[in-house]
């Protein structure tokens, strides 16, 4: 006689074994709202909800909620430092890779890791996914929680999907109420049972063939202490000392000193790493345009310092020809190469690649110059450039205010390029005025979540933007 | 775009109900509507399309999702027989149906199924004067048939091609009269997108502030994109 299936918390708890501290994880509707319920208040790991609440936190205080929503639809509770966003910037952060977990209930999962969620099967005929197949696809591991058998007795784990699929081979792990069971090359494998269960008598109630790992074990509910990571650098040097030569680095700010992360351009000149090739609105003209100063730090220390081999840039060049910038000489002497890229073409390239939108269709440079060696495709009548996303190792931005979770709010027009260039690297770190604790920026006013920050360092108070 | 018809009877963008806010909508209109599950839903301009009388409306939307025991606006425009088509990725409640899904099932009514990052996208786009993408999400399922399939970066991506709305119904909580616009929690969902992608644009407000009197740091949806405004009773 086999153990009593457990109930959906209790997946719940063996799922959340999975979870790692600062990790990003999207969660579906049904089962996977019971997560952030069964962990710890304010822990390291991001909750998401597919309407557009980063940061779902246990659900304390139901009287208090009201304003979000979790992914079933359901009244939730953010935690300190969470925030809302909107669907569109909820599929950029799906899309984009920016989510390491996507946990979700399908009725069916197959033995190469196709599944069919809950709600397409709810809806015959019509098969509707919500954004399951958003999540599926844009998690770097999706965790399947369902009940190992349907109402009638039917396996829900099959050697293949019984109706059209939400994902094709996207499931790495299963977790029902009897096991655990990995999804691999050869299909199914058993690695944990359920108090009670046998491997012989879950293989019965599975329909497709069940490996059994050799180091099979018994499942376990209790869940790791997650705390937050420590994302606050003591100093720029600090924050970028692991830039690699030859890395592609974002740098925001716009012509003038505004935006200008100042304090993290100087660390990276004092470290001097070489073969930078910076993706900027301007390869630095503050110092030599009327908004500027002659000397305000802007890239052109960088240049100086013979660290630039190519800029990706809108404005590269300085308004005065009897002022040419730092980067004008490095370009006319041979030392640097240069990429020209309409402004909102640039803006528009960085989204794409921090939304994981591989290319779009532009207006934008139809029968100039720009548009040499690029597609181009009419589209309802109306001619476009094909232009590619853009992607880079680091990115270094300005906000005004930062909490320690990376949530980042900015000052006037010096938001300008640092919310998206935020998006779009492997290693994020923003330079602020000031640094707060989780709920001090409020959920509404948060531009950049801290989901897309990696490393926070306080520009000091002594420091000048002067040489 | 659509502007605002000159009025110096008027404050503003704020028309003084949702039937005057909604006057000329043609049928046949492609109507994109904010909201889900009863958050940032604009029920009141759903209330007065309903009574405009305009008919073979296409909707975009999250669906029918009301939140607790009442029905949707979405639910009684179906049921009076408006909406010819939905485009949406649950356009019903998969447990608790409802007047969409029965007039579906008697076939007198289209779905289109768009997972709903790829519908946010194709909105996007519309709205962002951006022709169509190519996007990695569906690949290997249904939603990439009969579409133009290219790689990137050895990945399969598929080409969705943008889409706009005639007219957006939006919710915020609070507009100045310039038509400015911040939200509430996750009622902000479809809204900052669909503002963007629509010919005519009306938000229903809780509240309407004088021209200064919302944060710039704080406006998320900017009053380039709203046409009209209508005060919530």
């Amino acid at each position: 006689m086999p153990g009593t299936p457990l109930d959906p918390a209790g997946i719940i708890r063996r799922a959340a074994q999975e979870l790692t501290p600062g990790a990003v994880v999207a969660l579906g509707p049904g089962f996977p709202c019971l997560m952030p319920g069964e962990l710890s208040p304010g822990g390291g790991v991001w909750f998401l909800a597919d309407g557009g609440a980063l940061g779902l936190d246990a659900q304390r205080d139901p009287a208090s909620s009201g304003d979000a929503v979790d992914g079933s639809g359901g009244a939730a509770v953010l935690r300190p430092g969470g925030a809302f966003a909107g669907v569109v910037d909820v599929a950029a952060i799906l899309r984009g890779g920016h989510t390491g977990i996507a946990v979700l209930q399908p009725a069916q999962v197959s033995a190469s890791g196709d599944f069919v969620h809950w709600t397409t099967v709810a809806t015959p005929g019509l098969l509707a996914p919500g954004s399951a197949v958003d999540m599926a696809y844009g998690a770097g591991r999706v965790i399947a929680v369902l009940p190992h058998q349907s109402p009638d007795g039917q396996p829900n784990l099959v050697s293949q999907c019984s109706l059209p699929v939400d994902g094709a081979g996207q499931v790495n792990i299963i977790i029902t109420d009897v096991a655990v069971i990995g999804v691999g090359p050869a299909g199914f494998e058993l690695l944990e049972t359920a108090p009670g269960w046998t491997a012989d008598e879950i293989a019965a109630i599975t329909g497709a063939p069940l490996a059994v790992s050799s180091t099979l074990k018994e499942m376990t509910f209790d869940i790791p202490d997650l705390p937050p990571p420590n994302k606050v650098y003591a100093s720029a040097v600090a924050a970028l000392e692991d830039v690699p030569e030859g890395s592609v680095i974002n740098v925001d700010g716009f012509a003038g000193p505004g935006g200008m992360a100042h304090y993290l351009m100087v660390g990276l000149r004092d470290l001097g790493v070489k073969g930078l090739q910076l993706i900027s609105n301007t390869a630095g003209v503050a110092r030599v345009s009327a908004f500027g100063a002659p000397n305000i730090i802007d890239h052109s220390i960088l240049v100086e310092n013979h660290q630039v081999v190519k800029a990706t840039a809108s404005y590269p060049v300085s308004p005065s020809a009897s002022r040419p910038s730092a980067f004008e000489g490095a370009y006319n002497r041979g030392e640097s190469d240069l990429e020209v890229v309409p402004q909102g073409t640039l803006a528009e390239r960085l989204r794409s690649g921090g939304a994981g939108v591989a290319a779009f269709y532009t207006p934008t440079g139809v029968g100039t110059l720009l548009a040499e060696g690029k597609e181009t495709r009419t589209i309802d009548g109306k001619d476009y450039l094909l232009e590619m996303d853009m992607r880079a190792d680091y990115c270094i931005i300005r906000g005004h205010k930062a909490d320690t979770l990376g949530n980042v709010v900015y000052k006037g027009t010096s938001r300008n390029f640092n919310p998206v260039m935020a998006t779009t690297a492997r290693i994020t770190v923003v330079e602020v005025d000031e640094i707060v604790e989780p709920g001090q920026l409020g959920p509404e006013e948060i531009v950049t979540p801290g989901l897309f920050i990696d490393r926070i360092v306080l520009r000091p108070a002594e420091f000048s933007p002067y040489l | 775009m659509t502007s605002v018809p000159e009025d110096t009877g008027r404050r503003g963008k704020v028309f003084p109900s949702a039937q005057a806010a909604l006057e000329g909508i043609a049928d046949g209109a492609t109507v994109l509507i904010a909201g889900s599950v009863g958050y940032g839903v604009p029920e009141e301009l759903l209330r007065g399309l309903a009574e405009t009388g305009a008919k073979d409306l296409t909707l975009v939307c999250q669906g029918d999702w009301p939140q607790g025991p009442g029905r949707s606006g979405i639910a009684d425009l179906a049921a009076a027989g408006r909406i010819s088509k939905i485009i949406s990725p649950l356009p019903f409640h998969p447990e608790n149906g409802g007047p969409v899904k029965e007039l579906w099932q008697a076939g007198k009514l289209e779905l289109e199924i768009v997972p709903q990052g790829v519908l946010a996208e194709r909105l996007r786009a519309g709205g962002a004067g951006i022709g169509g993408v190519f996007l990695p999400a569906s690949t290997g399922t249904r939603f990439a048939e009969g579409k133009e399939l290219r790689r990137f970066d050895g990945r399969d991506h598929v080409f969705e091609a943008a889409l706009k709305g005639d007219i957006a119904l939006l919710r915020a909580r609070a507009a100045d009269t310039l038509g400015n616009l911040v939200y509430q929690g996750s009622g902000r969902n479809w809204n900052p997108t669909m503002a963007m992608a629509a010919a005519l644009t009306i938000a229903e407000v809780d509240q309407v502030h004088e021209i200064g009197g919302l944060d710039p740091e704080l406006v998320i949806t900017q009053a380039i994109f709203i046409d009209r405004l209508v005060l919530s009773a």
